[in-house]
């Protein structure tokens, strides 16, 4: 394996970091208000990356069952919590299901992969099973976080359709069903197009990364294959599992929706955030965006009502 | 005796973090044939009222009886399934006119009954003014009149005991509004009462009408005349829509509620079977 493997060297990998300053010099030169940002997102990537490589070094040395697990909690909870961040819509006890759906489809899939497929020997390997958990992780964090803000932007919209529906004896499930396949739809494109790009349009990164460094392109190929199909299998599995959980805390125990002129407006998220300080510094704004359009709707009421 | 009683209904809604209470005792009662109005000012809670009825807001206090019966022995869509709100704004589904009429019957609420044929909706197409309109039109070609009406028959096909209806007619013309108003007193009959919040002026089919201002309710008959007098005439065209089964899909513990003898139930079980047979009857034809 470790033939043709060509080390960085710090001073090397510092000078890349340099590279970044070309994105920032641009978007502070043209105000793009993006250069904290991306900053902020470098540092945190270089900093992540080479911890998790040294811990990585240290649990391969030391590897139990329940080390290997409790890196792959903590991914899921980072995962969860950056994923809750990326959502623009405020949803009391959306954290718990979006942990939930993760949890369930990132380590149903790992699981069966390395079991059935990479064979693993023990089946916590940590040289397979962290690598693996992580990249489902990773790949769901996104299709999550856009499923979940699909639903309910497009339930919203559908609110007469839905105030009609159920109006008419629908249930919560019945008047929401359009919207819940919008949001998988929504969530499982990103994987799809990258299945039938793969190979035609970019070689994906895992399997650059194991070419770079050193491996037989056609293993590396095998590994992407399963690597892909196995995104997809999850996102799919992470998506409508959130979806059938989330849908229906936009609904009241009545079962009517819960419009935007009827809706208690959240209170703003008191977890601690670990992972995405953007998350809390978000909540405000987002707020006050919700106070606004509910005041422009009962404005809009109002007239109605003349 | 009543069709639909409301009693001591305080409804209650928050909005900005703030309670709103637009009023907090009303009670009224809708008599079977009868279409009533209910007007008053701006943000006197008419529409909120029509909500709380068809238990699509949640209400403070007070308690509604259907035909007798409490809110408390329907499930929330077995009691919408009775008393029907249709939206100012009513959205039709992607599909033709014939698609929206059945639609109804593809919700689990009304799982087990047959949608009415085509026979039947062209009857209701004609009574809605509507006869040059094949059912075979796309809905997103109707205009908004057009679709007003499709949207009120569309619930009235359900046959509803109780019809609600939220200023349908706002946004139409003066014609359509008629052809609304018409079409309401002529579909209301012995088995169904109906409700419309209205802003326009009193189109002579209601039979009373009641007002809501500061949070109180009052009601006056209107001048009786032929236009809205109660209709007792039922018709084929009712008998041909299936009216909702009296037992069946009630919640178990209605029937303790109500104090039912086990000879009344048996008597119940009957007519309900009399009611399926009549039924087999019509689809035969």
């Amino acid at each position: 394996m470790s033939d043709g493997i060509v080390n960085i060297g710090y001073p090397e990998l510092f000078a890349a970091a340099l590279l970044m300053l070309v994105a920032g010099a641009v978007s502070w030169k043209l105000e793009l208000g993006q250069t904290r940002n991306i900053i902020v997102s470098s540092v945190r990537a270089f900093i992540q990356l080479l911890a998790m490589g040294f811990i990585l070094i240290y649990i391969f040395r030391y590897q139990t069952w329940w080390l290997v697990l409790l890196v792959v909690m903590i991914m899921l909870l980072a995962a969860t919590q950056i994923s809750v961040g990326r959502v623009k819509n405020q949803i009391p006890g959306l954290w718990l299901n979006v942990f939930i759906s993760m949890f369930v489809s990132s380590v149903a899939i790992s699981l069966i992969v390395i079991e059935g497929i990479i064979h693993a020997d023990p089946w916590y390997n940590a040289r397979q099973f962290i690598p693996i958990s992580g990249m489902v992780i990773g790949n769901t964090l996104t299709a999550a976080a856009v499923a979940i803000d699909r639903l309910f932007a497009d339930m919203d919209s559908r609110s007469n359709e839905m105030f009609s529906m159920i109006a008419l004896g629908a249930t919560p499930k019945e008047a929401a069903y359009p919207s819940i396949k919008a949001a998988v739809g929504a969530g499982m494109t990103p994987v799809l197009a990258s299945l039938s790009a793969a190979g035609i349009v970019r070689i994906p990164g895992m399997m650059s990364g194991q070419i770079l460094a050193g491996a037989d392109p056609i293993i590396a190929a095998k590994y992407q294959i399963v690597v892909l199909l196995m995104f997809s299998a999850a996102t799919t599995i992470a998506t409508v599992m959130m979806c059938f959980l989330t849908y229906k805390k936009r609904f009241s125990p009545d079962g009517y929706y819960l419009d935007k002129g009827i809706r208690d407006p959240q209170p703003s998220r008191k977890k601690p955030s670990l992972f995405g300080k953007k998350a809390t510094k978000e909540a405000p704004g987002t707020l006050k965006q919700t106070d606004k359009e509910s005041q422009a709707h009962s404005a809009q009421k109002a007239n109605n009502d003349k | 005796m009543a069709l639909f009683e409301a009693q001591h209904i305080k409804a209650v809604y928050h909005r900005d973090g703030k309670v709103f209470h637009p009023f907090t005792d009303v009670s009224f009662s809708l008599e079977p044939a009868k279409v009533y109005d209910l007007v008053g000012p701006s943000g006197s809670g008419k529409s909120t009222l029509l909500r709380v009825c068809a238990r699509m807001l949640n209400k403070d206090g007070g308690t509604f009886l259907l035909e007798g019966k409490p809110e408390t022995a329907y499930a929330p869509t077995q009691w919408r399934r009775r008393v029907c709100l249709v939206p100012q704004q009513s959205v039709l589904v992607n599909g033709t006119v014939r698609d929206n009429l059945v639609y109804p019957w593809k919700l689990k609420i009304n799982e087990g009954t047959q949608p009415p044929d085509d026979k039947t909706l062209k009857t209701l197409l004609e009574m809605a003014d509507l006869p040059d309109i094949e059912l075979s039109r796309d809905a997103s070609q109707l205009s908004g009149g057009q679709l007003a009406r499709v949207a009120l028959l569309r619930a009235f096909a359900t046959r509803p005991v109780v019809l609600l209806l939220d200023e349908v007619d706002a946004a139409l013309d003066a014609e359509s509004a008629h052809a609304i108003g018409k079409l309401t007193k002529a579909l209301v009959d012995e088995k169904m009462t109906c409700l419309r919040v209205r802003h326009r002026s009193a189109d002579g089919y209601a039979f009373g009408t009641f007002t809501l201002a500061d949070g109180v309710m009052s009601y006056a008959d209107n001048k009786p005349t032929d236009e809205n007098a109660p209709n007792t005439e039922g018709g084929s065209l009712f008998d041909a829509l299936k009216a909702i089964p009296d037992t069946e899909d009630i919640l178990p513990e209605a029937h303790a509620g109500v104090e039912e003898g086990e000879g009344k139930l048996e008597a119940l079980g009957e007519k309900l079977r009399e009611r399926e047979e009549k039924l087999k009857g019509t689809h035969h034809e």
